[in-house]
């Protein structure tokens, strides 16, 4: 099975690609227009420049080929969202091209990145056809893949990863994803594409409908048409679309109103690996990376903290307090001072409570009294839970690093200090 | 030209053409492109020229300024709840 | 120096004057049809200034402006032209009105609209086009300038035609913002005046970087003199013999002070086709947003499904419209699209190097057209092919964005005649001053002089 995917991406600017109309959120319909994003004749282009910074920190995330210069081409095609019926997007002169995403230790390649503008929005009510051009405008940067992606498992960690990625360059593709499919099945290959597909859920969604409905065609030994599918939300399903469009095409041709861009002075931000930044910080400690990734994947904030604070904590316990942290507080009225004490806690070997992250959150001083046991009630009470725990105790015998696990859980259930349970668990299983 | 690519053109460029119409434009299109052929005896290993002179880079900066009378765009066309109106999908 | 403009403003105008001059251009302008829209608020006007028309493609905010085409009946442009804008900043010059243009800008002779304008010294000939009622205003009116639009010849051959001084700059001196595009690679908004002078101060006025055109961007604008002038013979070789004869004449006077070359250039002689395959592609891409409900022309079916409602609504496109949307859509098409389209923009290249290498030291000179003005009549009869043959002599500085002028040297059974005159990129001034310099020596004639106070 192959998936590529063409997946449409909102840039976070201020005003829109060619013009200077707000792109802020506005229920006024036609609120935020000009002569340029609705296409009146003698109106012209002139491309922001925010939208090449932004679409060069994408292109430069997914490791692609950026040229010296761009330019850009017209899409002609006819619809009643499109103001110019022609789309100013780009080709041969796109902003990125040969790229690659990593997910999971395989590499998806990434045909190009480019830059285009989106359409008006489409409102049906009834029979009308109602056009709202705030949308016309938009500054979008479309990303092709390669059909790379053979399993719904690579394609939801394909999009994890692409999410990640871009949430770190400012761009939240949550709702606002925009994507075409193309699937195609063993052993025919016949190239299914499904349009306008919008969403994480319903990308996944249409894509498990997509493989079930080819699967099932070809074990009944009907024919797949080579075909474009739209996906129905509300159905689930992808039909047919009814427009034969075999005789259109889009005729590009360069767009004269704009000229060749000379970008490679222009500034932009650079990309962070999550997956990469995980496995280096765990390197060497008994910390899942895959824990450090789930965390930071869509959090600056995460990790920002694990960054301050990794000399200074355990990586263990800087994950656990910053997990209390997000569980029972909110980041708006939290310091980072404030996260260090909880992360400070958690080191100390105390099960922090929500009472506790409250409290600290508060301004309140938080301390934690232990137990005091003598050695031999201390000894007394590793030997039952060993027991207790045959497999820990054999798990202890194959790797050694199991002593902080068995140490965590007797401090915390009687509340003692790891460092008193550490000193004796050492002496007793090392004489074991 | 043949009678299929004809009738596609006019199809994709959302044109309709009379009879009377279609058979003088189409002799002249031929004629026309009889005459475009020439290019095809030109030698020339030149790229491309877009834009007849060097045009340097010049880009907008991000900042909104909003069209001072959207009412005189929007009353060029049929309007329906501050929606401009469309054809059938 | 002979200025109209100046002459003008230093002059006492009589109570009434634009009053006047309103209903005469309305009297005559039923016979030649120079105007579109004639902006009756000039009537007001007190201040003295000098009127100035735009061609019926150039945005002029609140006044009907439909490039020739019954697509844009209706459409009020929500903006003014960065050049309208300008001219009206500058203070000496209010607006009169917009004048006729084939439909988009396609033809030679003015002939592709609904009502032709007609030639100024004669009815029953061509006005020429596309630029057709910005001539023919010129030659009507004395005191007044024409912003005017040239994508293959469309200022150079009405402005012969019709005796005027027409000037069209160097591409991208001149902001595009506000015209509606025939073919945007090519497109140059230039002007018409009764003298260099007139010319030179509404190119002053209008010319320079504008943050709404990206492809405005000539820096500085020079006046490098030449002693050399060259004539390309190839073209010469499709020149009619009597035209030949009167520019030979007319050469051998300016012979006295330039070194005349006669000298070989074969691919000049071919840049037809390439510039009709680039001005084609552009032209249908640009053509497809009318689609009759945006603006101007409301088709008003909204119960139609869009592919019909559309091609309902654009078959009121003319037939030069519409075979150009044809050609230059199928000149697009992925099969053909190399052979035609890449190839036209690399001999694009080619022709602009070749002239480039000749303009660097000389200038070169032709007549702007290869045949007398004809008459409507006979116009009428040429095929396609035959009235794109008629640009052998404008296309090659508009294919590639050289500036040129032509001026009235000579007349033939009471027509004017025109030469054309190029120079290398951004050397505008250098034209300027070269017609300025023919006119101490040859004085324009005018049928009509409206406005003569």
């Amino acid at each position: 099975m192959k998936i590529g995917l063409e997946v449409h991406v909102a840039l976070p600017t201020k005003s829109k690609l060619f013009c200077s109309c707000s792109m802020a959120d506005t229920d006024a319909p036609n609120s935020q227009i000009c002569p340029i994003c609705l296409g009146f004749p003698g109106s012209k282009p002139m491309l922001n420049e925010a939208a090449v910074s932004s679409a060069l920190g994408i292109a430069n995330a997914l490791h692609c080929a950026v040229n010296n210069s761009i330019s850009f081409v017209r899409k002609v095609y006819f619809y009643p969202d499109l103001p110019k019926c022609y789309q100013i997007t780009q080709m041969d002169g796109a902003i990125g091209s040969a790229g690659h995403l990593d997910i999971d230790g395989k590499k998806v390649r990434i045909r190009r990145v480019q830059i285009e503008e989106d359409p008006a929005q489409i409102v049906r009510e009834g029979m009308l056809t109602l056009l709202d051009f705030n949308r016309s405008g938009t500054p979008l940067v479309e990303i092709v893949t390669e059909p790379d992606i053979t399993t719904e498992e690579e394609l939801r960690s394909f999009i994890a990863n692409l999410r990640s990625l871009l949430y770190y360059l400012g761009v939240d593709i949550n709702k606002e994803i925009k994507a075409d499919l193309n699937i195609s099945l063993p052993p025919k290959d016949i190239r299914v594409e499904v349009k306008n597909v919008t969403g994480i859920k319903s990308l996944i969604e249409a894509t498990r409908f997509e493989i079930e409905r080819q699967t099932d065609a070809i074990k009944n030994n009907e024919g797949i048409a080579r075909e474009t599918r739209g996906y129905n939300e509300k159905s689930k399903l992808t039909e047919s679309l009814r427009e034969k469009e075999t005789d259109e095409e889009y005729g590009y041709i360069y767009e004269p109103d704009l000229t060749t861009f000379e970008i490679s002075g222009t500034k932009f931000v650079k990309a962070t690996y999550v997956g990469r930044i995980a496995s280096e910080l765990a390197e060497g400690t008994d910390v899942n990376p895959r824990t450090i990734r789930e965390i930071t994947m869509l959090d600056r904030h995460s990790l920002g903290l694990i960054d301050k604070f990794k000399g200074k904590y355990g990586l263990r316990s800087i994950i656990h307090g910053i997990q209390r942290f997000k569980k029972y507080g909110s980041e708006e009225h939290a310091s980072d001072a404030e996260i260090e004490k909880i992360i400070g806690l958690v080191e100390s070997g105390a099960e922090v409570t929500r009472e506790m992250v409250l409290d600290i959150l508060a301004g309140k001083d938080v301390k934690v009294e232990y137990s005091r046991l003598t050695d031999g009630q201390l000894d007394k009470m590793i030997k039952e839970f060993l027991e207790k725990n045959p497999k820990l105790l054999e798990e202890y015998k194959k790797n050694s690093k199991t002593i902080n696990l068995i140490i965590n859980q007797i401090a915390q259930k009687n509340n003692l200090h790891p460092k008193d349970v550490a000193k004796r668990a050492s002496a007793l299983l090392n004489s074991a | 030209m043949e009678d299929r690519e004809f009738e596609r053109l006019l199809k994709i460029t959302r044109l309709k053409l009379t009879e009377k119409e279609k058979e003088t434009a189409r002799k002249d299109i031929e004629e026309i492109i009889g005459y475009f052929d020439r290019i095809d005896k030109i030698k020339t290993t030149e790229k491309p020229a877009y834009q007849p002179t060097e045009i340097p880079t010049r880009l907008r900066k991000d900042e909104i300024v909003p069209f001072p009378d959207a009412d005189a765009l929007k009353k060029q066309s049929k309007l329906h709840d501050g929606y401009i109106l469309g054809p059938k999908l | 120096m002979t200025s109209y403009i100046r002459e003008f403003l230093g002059m006492e105008k009589p109570k009434g004057y634009y009053t006047e001059l309103a209903s005469e251009i309305e009297k005559k302008d039923a016979e030649y049809h120079a105007f579109t829209t004639l902006n009756r608020k000039i009537i007001d006007c007190s201040d003295g200034s000098v009127p100035f028309t735009t061609k019926a493609n150039i945005c002029v905010k609140g006044i009907e402006t439909t490039a020739g085409s019954k697509m844009l009946k209706g459409y009020l442009p929500p903006f003014d032209a960065t050049v309208v804008e300008r001219m009206l900043n500058d203070g000496k010059f209010s607006f009169l009105g917009e004048t006729n243009m084939d439909e988009f800008g396609f033809g030679t002779f003015g002939l592709n609209t609904e009502v032709p304008a007609r030639n100024a010294f004669d009815k029953d000939y061509v006005a020429g086009g596309s630029s057709s009622g910005a001539a023919v205003a010129t030659a009507m009116l004395k005191y007044h300038v024409a912003i005017s639009e040239s994508t293959g010849g469309s200022i150079a051959t009405p402005a012969a035609l019709n005796g005027v001084v027409g000037f069209t700059p160097t591409y991208g001196a001149v902001s595009r913002y506000g015209l509606i595009d025939y073919a945007n690679s090519l497109d140059k908004i230039g002007v018409m005046a009764r003298s260099a002078d007139d010319a030179r101060m509404v190119f002053d006025i209008i010319k320079g970087k504008d943050e709404y055109d990206t492809t405005c961007a000539v820096e500085k604008i020079n006046d490098e003199g030449k002693d050399k002038i060259y004539i390309i013979r190839e073209l010469m070789e499709k020149t009619e013999p009597a035209i030949k004869k009167a520019f030979e004449k007319m050469v051998d006077g300016v012979g006295k002070s330039y070194e005349i070359k006669e000298v070989s250039m074969p691919i000049l002689a071919e840049a037809i086709a390439p510039y009709y395959i680039i001005a084609m592609a552009e032209a249908s891409t640009n053509l497809a947003k009318y689609t009759g409900y945006k603006y101007g022309l409301q088709y008003g079916e909204f119960n139609r499904r869009y592919n019909d409602f559309f091609t309902e609504a654009r078959s009121n496109f003319g037939i030069e419209a519409k075979r150009r949307i044809i050609l230059g859509t199928f000149i697009r098409s992925e099969s053909v699209k190399d052979k035609y389209y890449t190839k036209a923009l690399a001999v694009r290249r080619m022709i602009i190097k070749e002239m480039a290498k000749l303009l660097n030291d000389g200038f070169m000179l032709s007549p702007t057209l290869p045949i007398p003005t004809p008459r409507v009549s006979d116009a009428m009869k040429l095929t396609s092919v035959q009235n794109y043959a008629m640009d052998i002599f404008t296309i090659p500085p508009n294919l590639g964005g050289f500036p040129h002028i032509t001026f009235p040297y000579d007349y033939m059974d009471g027509m004017p005649m025109g030469a054309q005159l190029i120079t290398g990129h951004a050397n505008d001034y250098a034209l300027l001053d070269f017609v300025s310099e023919w006119e101490k020596g040859f004085q324009y004639k005018y049928k009509h002089n409206l406005g003569s106070l």
